[in-house]
């Protein structure tokens, strides 16, 4: 078993799923301590389990999908069903070692942008808590 | 179609972890549909695989393919050239498509990804529910076409039993009484005078109880 150290200083790793129509990407989210990869996506229904496990597998040490607020999807239902498939893959996460809380969904108010950064930061206390992806290739 | 649904990710570990390459191999019709071994389940699990064994500081080679049928020969060739290239193999098919596999490549060791529950539907999306046993002597016919055998919980051929509440089996509240089903859909049909013939009891040879069974086709064996 791999023990990392949570307080090992490391560039946090996180990458950011987006439905196009949540957010718009204005100002640059990487800074000198996090390293943010951002992937647009046509609704944040179409963030499927996969690509949330691959995005770990590749070293992320956390994903957040960024969606629309509740009820106010364009195609019906796509953030209800990103947020079951986070919850889905929250679990896996968890049985397989990595964590489920470096998993995240957030409802952003009509293309409130500018609330990413904030965003960001709690998920870094998350990252700085739990330490280096276990699970990310060498 | 066949139904199934992936097993336990711990119990999967134990399985193929005396293996150093490990192919997993998705089947693409039935299990697909029922997001249990398609494509995306296939790539899925193998990347939670990966990092499973990699948090434990455990090395193993993950490969991954998804055939269109895992249950005839013709499809499993596109395989074989992976399935030599590793230890072993995780199947994410039914229960047919792995022992198709296993029949097909002898010296290599097969194990099942999913649990292969019934023949069903998908009757609203991500809901699957039993529609045939699979008996060998189909009489949907005198039932306008829902099955007792199935989906009545004390398979009565000749119903219903008197336990039925609202349209609700007394057996389980999360089923519809499949005779109320027969008897509203016979009205539809002008055909409630089908429940006027006994139906003798079933013979249940020519379903699984009656051993292995078999199929040839003399037309289409040269």
């Amino acid at each position: 078993m791999i023990v990392m150290n949570p307080m090992e200083k490391f560039k946090a790793k996180i990458t950011l799923f987006h439905c196009i129509n949540a957010f718009t990407e204005h100002v640059s989210l990487s800074t000198d301590d996090r390293e943010v990869k951002i992937v647009k996506m046509p609704c944040s229904g179409m963030t499927t389990e996969v690509f949330m496990l691959k995005a770990f597998e590749a070293g992320a040490d956390a994903v957040a999908i960024l969606v629309c607020p509740e009820g106010a999807c364009r195609y019906m239902e796509g953030n209800m069903r990103a947020r079951k498939r986070v919850e889905k893959t929250s679990n896996v996460l968890d049985k397989i070692g990595v964590g489920g809380k470096r998993l995240s969904i957030h409802n952003l108010a009509a293309k409130n942008s500018d609330s990413v950064p904030g965003l960001l930061d709690e998920i870094m206390s998350t990252i700085k808590e739990l330490g280096k992806n276990p699970a990310a290739a060498a | 179609m066949i139904v199934g649904e992936q097993k336990p990710i711990e119990e999967i570990k134990k399985m193929v972890a005396p293996y150093k390459k490990l192919l997993i191999l998705g089947c693409g019709t039935c299990v697909k549909t029922c997001f249990a071994g398609g494509e995306d389940e296939t790539a899925a699990l193998a990347s939670a695989l990966r990092m499973a064994f990699r948090t434990e500081g455990v090395s193993i080679e993950i490969d991954e393919q998804t055939v269109e049928r895992q249950c005839e020969n013709e499809f499993i060739q596109e395989a074989a050239k992976k399935i030599g290239e590793n230890d072993a193999v995780l199947s994410l098919a039914c229960g047919a498509g792995v022992q198709a596999m296993a029949r097909r490549f002898p010296k290599e060791p097969v194990y099942p990804g999913l649990n292969t529950t019934f023949i069903g539907v998908q009757e609203s999306h991500g809901v699957f529910t039993e529609e045939c046993s699979g008996c060998g002597n189909c009489e949907l016919g005198n039932f306008g076409g829902i099955c007792p055998v199935t989906r009545c919980s004390k398979k009565l051929l000749n119903g219903p039993c008197g336990g039925s509440q609202k349209g609700i089996c007394e057996v389980d509240a999360n089923t519809e009484c499949a005779w109320q089903l027969i008897i509203d859909r016979l009205k539809t049909l002008g055909q409630l005078n089908n429940l006027r013939t006994y139906i003798p009891p079933k013979n249940w040879k020519t379903s699984n109880s009656g051993g292995p069974r078999k199929l040839v086709r003399e037309d289409h064996i040269i």
